[in-house]
């Protein structure tokens, strides 16, 4: 009969389970990849929304009742929505200052710091640009502190969690050689955006952003700005306008409709496009769309 | 002899110039920048012009349910306008926040109103962050999670004004006050948060504990009219739960208050006084969809109905007398407000107050009164940014009357600006 209970238990225990709450569909991928069949993720945005905007909704607020850990990108990304959530889940796991509780902005260095940290140059992000994650180069650095988070918060699964990583990372390098190789040819190839939030996978490959539409972070395009943008445009001859999903394309238009300049939607993170629903199929997306002719 | 006189405070001079180097920041031993707290100043001031002067407006209530809810008004020993009070320019005021954690146990969050008429605590509060259970405390003086409006800041609101059942019920700053709130969220797939709070009761339109003195007396010591209230007074409840259909967020709540009323206005041109009990129900609904990150539209409406049971004092200026009577008001009212914004810069609204409901019963005897108070509101706001916002209103007014008991229709445009430096303020949903 002890035996019984004993057998009973024992699976109980050997699929104790984490319910990790993350701010982006990214973070989700990466927390599933190492974290396997020992953690649920609960993602809080949506892949194809501005992920400085994201609706504070109260059945978010449920989600982070129940977490038993949160992590999140960090470097201010979240700065304008995840705070109430916080405040508002009554859950000490989420808090900032909890061991459950990881920024992956510490630990990476962020490119484009500002000099200056004043709002008379837009919305800027003091740390530097947040959008990390579209360096490939950087998503096995974001996956080990995401494996070491699992491992200090569930110790007893720490060697699987380390074996995933290990699997993870040999074959992302694998994608890493392949993307490398089909973007080679663009280095060096002048683009322009709407908002840098490409910074790192144009600096990654050698990609010039000689322009953005927005004057200013966070500040909407002005008839005085698009104008020098379109001056620029002719000037330059950059191969294409780089434009995230979550703007307005009217002003990308307009500007297409004076420069015949090609607009490219580039998906930020899983979700902003239909078919972008893995991390590998993010970048092979990015990348096939400046090299497609 | 000379040269040696001058050669030794040089030489000192250089030996101890090492002392006066500037380190970095980060090899100063006690640097402690890092632990100043978030701080954030907004400013709300507003252009305001009427179809009424601002010494008429003063006088003017809704008859049976407040007085004075528009302008300046005399309250006891202290004077404070409501927010757009006079024709003409207003400052209304400047709203200084400051934030931060404690340890990990506590964040402490105070906000200051600064204004021509002095400063002001708005807020005060520290916030548990380590309860276990879903369960978060809060003590200090703070806005009521009464409702839905409630707990929201002047500069966080649609329009520039209170609805008219919050300003006629509480006035214009709702139910602010000294007290503790403990909140719980359950642990169900579906928002679900229960709140009860237990409040000093000094809201001065509907609650109240001060004892209230007897105009007439001439005895220092005589009784007071009705002695002081055991604070605190007032306690309020509420559910509050939200579903997602979609990109549809449906969020119900209900909410309950109940305390004392020490309503002390023998100051006012009519002196009268009042000392009861008071309940205050409340039900509110927002939907709000949204079509892409930044462009929504939210329908906001709440309800309100309070029981007011206790004496009514009237003191006749003309004689000097004092009459008293049992009494009991009965009144409820909503409004409902709709809000489209276009994209992240353009936003338009329109709303809709009425207060329909003014049963008031004196001895027992049911009082002849007017209902039916209405006002309709309409705005345009633009954001050139997040930190800074400009409203265009309009709002046509036809629930007050004047002292000789005509309804008036009071036309108001209003250009407000708000304007915030400092740290982000992440607001709610």
């Amino acid at each position: 009969m002890k035996k019984l209970l004993f057998y009973l238990l024992l699976p109980a225990a050997l699929s104790a389970h984490l319910n990790i709450a993350v701010s982006y569909p990214y973070i989700g991928a990466l927390t599933k990849a190492v974290g396997g069949d020992h953690v649920t993720t609960v993602v809080l945005a949506k892949g194809n929304w501005d992920p400085h905007f994201v609706v504070p909704r109260p059945s978010l607020i449920a989600k982070m009742r129940r977490a038993d850990a949160l992590i999140m990108n960090g470097g201010q990304l979240e700065i304008g929505w995840l705070p109430p959530l916080i405040r508002r889940g009554n859950n000490p796991k989420v808090n900032p200052s909890a061991p459950t509780f990881l920024n992956l902005a510490q630990g990476i260095e962020l490119i484009n710091k500002p000099s200056e940290v004043d709002r008379a140059n837009g919305d800027i992000h003091p740390a530097g640009n947040p959008h990390f994650h579209l360096d490939p180069n950087n998503i096995p650095l974001l996956a080990k502190r995401i494996a070491d988070f699992l491992a200090s918060i569930d110790a007893e699964h720490k060697s699987i969690y380390e074996n995933n990583l290990a699997d993870f990372t040999l074959k992302w390098g694998k994608n890493l050689e392949r993307w490398a190789q089909v973007m080679a040819p663009k280095k060096g190839m002048k683009v322009v955006q709407f908002h840098d939030n490409l910074a790192y996978f144009n600096k990654a490959y050698g990609l010039e952003n000689i322009a953005t539409i927005e004057p200013l972070p966070g500040i909407p395009p002005s008839p005085r700005h698009t104008l020098e943008v379109i001056e620029l445009i002719r000037a330059e001859h950059p191969c294409c306008i780089l434009h995230d999903v979550y703007h307005s394309t009217k002003t990308a238009e307009y500007i297409r409709d004076k420069t015949g300049i090609k607009i490219v939607l580039m998906p930020h993170d899983l979700g902003a496009l239909e078919s972008v629903d893995t991390l590998s199929a993010l970048f092979d997306h990015l990348t096939e769309a400046v090299t497609h002719d | 002899m000379k040269k040696t006189l001058i050669a030794i405070p040089l030489l000192c001079t250089l030996l101890f110039a090492d002392a006066a180097t500037i380190l970095p920041v980060e090899k100063r031993t006690f640097e402690q920048s890092k632990f100043i707290p978030d701080i954030s100043l907004i400013l709300d001031a507003s252009y305001v012009t009427r179809n009424k002067k601002d010494d008429e407006i003063a006088h003017y209530e809704i008859p049976g349910v407040a007085h004075g809810i528009i302008g300046a008004h005399a309250h006891g020993e202290h004077s404070h306008a409501t927010y757009n009070a006079a024709n003409g320019f207003n400052l209304n005021y400047g709203e200084l926040v400051l934030s931060s954690s404690v340890d990990p146990y506590f964040t402490l969050d105070g906000t200051f109103h600064f204004s021509e008429n002095g400063v002001e605590i708005e807020e005060a509060y520290f916030t548990s962050t380590a309860l276990p259970y879903g369960l978060r405390l809060r003590g200090g003086k703070l806005l009521s999670n009464f409702g839905r409006i409630n707990s929201q800041h002047h500069h966080y609101w649609d329009f520039g004004d209170m609805p008219l059942v919050y300003q006629a019920f509480l006035g214009d700053h709702g139910i602010n006050e000294k007290g503790v709130q403990l909140q719980w969220v359950a642990p169900t797939e579906t928002y679900l948060m229960f709140g009860g709070e237990v409040l000093q009761g000094e809201n001065e339109m509907m609650f109240g504990t001060a004892s209230i003195a007897d105009p007439t007396a001439t005895d220092p010591d005589a009784a007071p009219l009705a002695e002081s209230a055991d604070a605190p007074a007032l306690f309020v409840a509420y559910a509050k739960t939200a579903v997602d259909i979609g990109e549809t967020t449906v969020m119900p709540g209900i909410s309950y208050a109940r305390g004392t009323s020490r309503l002390d206005h023998f100051e006012d041109e009519a002196p009268h006084a009042f000392s009861g009990m008071s309940s205050l129900y409340g039900a509110d609904l927002t939907v709000k969809h949204y079509f892409d990150s930044y462009s929504f539209l939210t329908w906001q409406s709440e309800w309100m109905m309070r029981d007011m049971k206790g004496t009514q004092y009237a003191l006749d200026t003309n004689t000097t007398t004092l009459g008293s009577a049992s009494l009991r008001k009965e009144q409820a009212g909503y409004y409902t407000q709709l809000v489209y914004a276009y994209n992240m810069n353009w936003r338009a609204g329109v709303r809709y107050d009425s207060i329909y409901q003014n049963d008031v019963t004196k001895n027992g005897a049911v009082q002849e009164m007017e209902d039916g108070f209405d006002r309709i509101s309409a705005m345009v706001e633009y954001h050139p940014s997040e930190f800074s916002r400009f409203r265009l209103q309009y709002n046509h007014n036809t629930a007050l009357y004047n002292e000789d008991g005509e309804r008036q229709s009071v036309d108001t445009i209003m250009l407000q600006a708000n304007i915030a430096i400092g740290a982000h303020a992440a607001h709610d949903f």
